[in-house]
C-alpha cells in the first residue's frame, strides 16, 4: 500500500517537476539505433543470454531483446550495448 | 563504450566459457568491476568474451564460485606481441646481424677494374691507388671522392691524360686514356708565316718559304715574315712555310710588393675526428681530443653511407683540424726591391714558351710608397714571333 502511494507519488513529481521519468523512478532507458544497436541503462543484471535472445532484469519486471547475432559489445553494472539485429523488445511486468 | 586502442595496448584476453550459469558468471564479472566485451554465446553452454589482461587474476577468483569452465583462446595486445618477439629474439637477432653484414659489405670496395690503359701504366695506377688506400677491402667512405681521386691520379701518374672515375655499386670503375705519342704529321696546308706582335729580328731560320725579312728588321704585329709563295713571277708555286723568326721583343711590368706579410703556414700537426651524421645532426663517434692549437685551420670531408646499391641519408664526417703558424715576413728596401723584380722575372718566364730567353732587364721606375715597393720592368725578349698563316686561295 505505502510502495503503490510511494510510486504514485513519484510518477506525479516526475510529471509536475518535469523531472526524468527514468530517473526518478528507476526505470530502465533504452536507446536504439535502427535495428543493429540497442543501448539499455538501469538494468539489473543478465539472466539468459544467447545469440537470438536478451533477457535483462529489470527492478520491476524483465526485457525481452529478440533477434539474431547477438553480442554484448559492452557490459556495466548498469549499462549493457548489444549488437545484432534486433526484432523485438518486449517489458514483461511481474 | 572504452576506448578498445587502450585495451590493446594494454593486453587483453579472450575467455571461452563452457558450462551453465554463463549468465551469472558474466553478472558477477560485472559487479566486481571486471570490464567485459564482445559477449558471444557459441551454443547452448559456451560463450566467449574479451577481459582485459590485468583482470584475468580477478576472474579466476570470480569463476571459482561459478559453475563454469573456463580456457583462454586468443591473445592480443602489446605485453603478447612483446612476449612473442622476445621468443623470437633469435630471428630479430639474425635479421639485425643480416642487415649488419649487408651494410657493412656494401661500404666496401669489391673489385677495382681498371680500362683503358697498357699494362705498364695499369701497375702504376695500381700503385698509385694502393698508396691512397684504394684497394680491395677498404671502407668506401674512408676514401676520396671521385673526383679527387680523378685529380690525384692525373697529377700522379704522368703516363695518363684523363682518368675517368666511377663508382658501380661497391667496385670502382676506371677508364684511362693515355697520352699518346703525336701521329706523323699530315700535309700542312699552304701557309704564310707572320709576326706575332712587332719586334726587331734577331735571327732567321727558314726551312721553306720566301723570306721577306732580314735581321734588325723592325716588324708590326701581323706583317708577313715568312711567303709561302715561291718561285718566279707567273710560275708561282704555294708552299707551307716552315722555320723560326725569332725577334726581340720587349715586356712590361709592374710588381707591387708589400714589405711586411703575414701568412698562415702549416706545422704539420693535426687531430681528426671522426663524425656519423645524418642530416644536420652530426653524432661523433672518435676523437674528442680538444686541439691546444693557437690558430687551425679547418677541413672536413662527407661521405655517404651505402646500403646494397643506395646512398643512405646517413654519412660519414671526417674532420681535420691542422695547426696553422703565422708567419711574419719582413723585408727591408733592399730586399723587397730584389724581391720584386724576382718575382716579375717568375711570372714572365710562366707567360713565355721555353725556348725564349730574356736578354736584358731594365728597371724603367722603383718607388716605396706606404709599406710596398712598386718596381716597374722592362724586358728585352728573344723569341719565336713566327705564327702561321694559310693562304685562302681563290679558285
Amino acid at each position: 500500500m505505502v510502495k503503490k502511494w510511494r510510486q504514485q507519488m513519484k510518477r506525479w513529481m516526475a510529471e509536475q517537476l518535469e523531472l526524468p521519468a527514468d530517473i526518478m523512478m528507476d526505470l530502465p532507458r533504452i536507446t536504439m539505433v535502427g535495428h543493429i544497436h540497442i543501448y539499455i541503462e538501469n538494468h539489473r543484471g543478465l539472466l539468459a543470454f544467447s545469440d537470438k535472445e536478451l533477457r535483462l532484469l529489470l527492478r520491476n519486471g524483465q526485457l525481452v531483446v529478440r533477434g539474431e547475432q547477438f553480442v554484448i559489445k559492452t557490459i556495466l553494472p548498469e549499462e549493457i550495448l548489444l549488437e545484432g539485429k534486433i526484432s523485438q523488445v518486449v517489458y514483461i511486468d511481474e | 563504450m572504452k576506448n578498445e586502442w587502450v585495451d590493446t595496448l594494454a593486453g587483453s584476453v579472450r575467455v571461452k566459457a563452457r558450462g551453465k550459469g554463463i549468465e551469472r558468471l558474466i553478472n558477477a564479472c560485472v559487479r566486481q568491476g571486471i570490464a567485459v566485451w564482445n559477449v558471444k554465446k557459441h551454443s547452448a553452454d559456451t560463450a566467449t568474451f574479451f577481459i582485459k589482461l590485468s583482470d584475468v587474476k580477478r576472474l579466476r577468483h570470480v569463476a571459482r564460485q561459478s559453475e563454469c569452465k573456463l580456457s583462454f583462446v586468443g591473445r592480443t595486445g602489446l605485453p603478447f606481441f612483446w612476449r612473442r618477439a622476445w621468443r623470437n629474439s633469435g630471428f630479430w637477432l639474425g635479421l639485425l646481424l643480416f642487415i649488419a653484414i649487408v651494410f657493412l659489405l656494401s661500404n666496401i670496395v669489391w673489385k677495382i677494374e681498371i680500362k683503358g690503359a697498357a699494362p705498364e701504366t695499369e701497375h702504376q695506377i695500381a700503385r698509385e691507388l694502393k698508396r691512397m688506400g684504394v684497394e680491395r677491402g677498404a671502407f668506401q667512405f674512408l676514401l676520396d671522392d671521385p673526383e679527387t681521386l680523378q685529380k690525384k691520379l692525373t697529377e700522379r701518374v704522368p703516363d695518363i691524360t684523363w682518368v675517368g672515375v666511377e663508382w658501380k655499386g661497391t667496385s670502382l670503375h676506371f677508364r684511362v686514356v693515355e697520352k699518346e705519342i703525336p701521329e706523323p704529321k699530315k700535309p700542312i696546308p699552304p701557309r704564310h708565316l707572320v709576326a706575332k706582335k712587332e719586334a726587331v729580328i734577331a735571327d732567321l731560320f727558314v726551312e721553306e718559304g720566301q723570306p721577306l725579312v732580314s735581321v734588325n728588321d723592325y716588324v708590326q704585329k701581323g706583317q708577313l715574315l715568312v711567303s709561302g709563295i715561291i718561285g718566279a713571277e707567273g710560275r708561282t708555286k704555294f708552299v707551307p712555310a716552315s722555320g723560326k723568326v725569332f725577334g726581340e721583343t720587349w715586356y712590361k711590368s709592374t710588381v707591387v710588393l708589400p714589405l711586411e706579410t703575414t701568412f698562415h703556414v702549416l706545422t704539420g700537426k693535426f687531430t681528426e675526428r671522426h663524425y656519423v651524421g645524418i642530416g644536420r645532426l652530426l653524432i661523433p663517434v672518435w676523437g674528442w681530443k680538444k686541439p691546444v692549437f693557437a690558430h687551425t685551420i679547418v677541413e672536413t670531408e662527407k661521405r655517404p653511407f651505402r646500403f646494397w646499391k643506395w646512398d643512405l641519408p646517413l654519412y660519414y664526417e671526417r674532420i681535420t683540424i691542422r695547426e696553422a703558424e703565422e708567419v711574419k715576413r719582413r723585408y727591408t728596401w733592399e730586399e723587397a726591391f730584389a724581391e720584386a723584380k724576382e718575382i716579375a722575372r717568375r711570372e714572365l718566364r710562366a707567360k713565355l714558351p721555353e725556348e725564349a730567353a730574356i736578354r736584358g732587364e731594365k728597371v724603367l721606375h722603383q718607388a716605396k710608397e706606404n709599406g710596398k715597393v712598386r718596381v716597374e720592368l722592362h724586358y728585352e725578349v728573344i723569341e719565336n714571333i713566327a705564327v702561321p698563316q694559310p693562304i685562302v686561295q681563290g679558285d
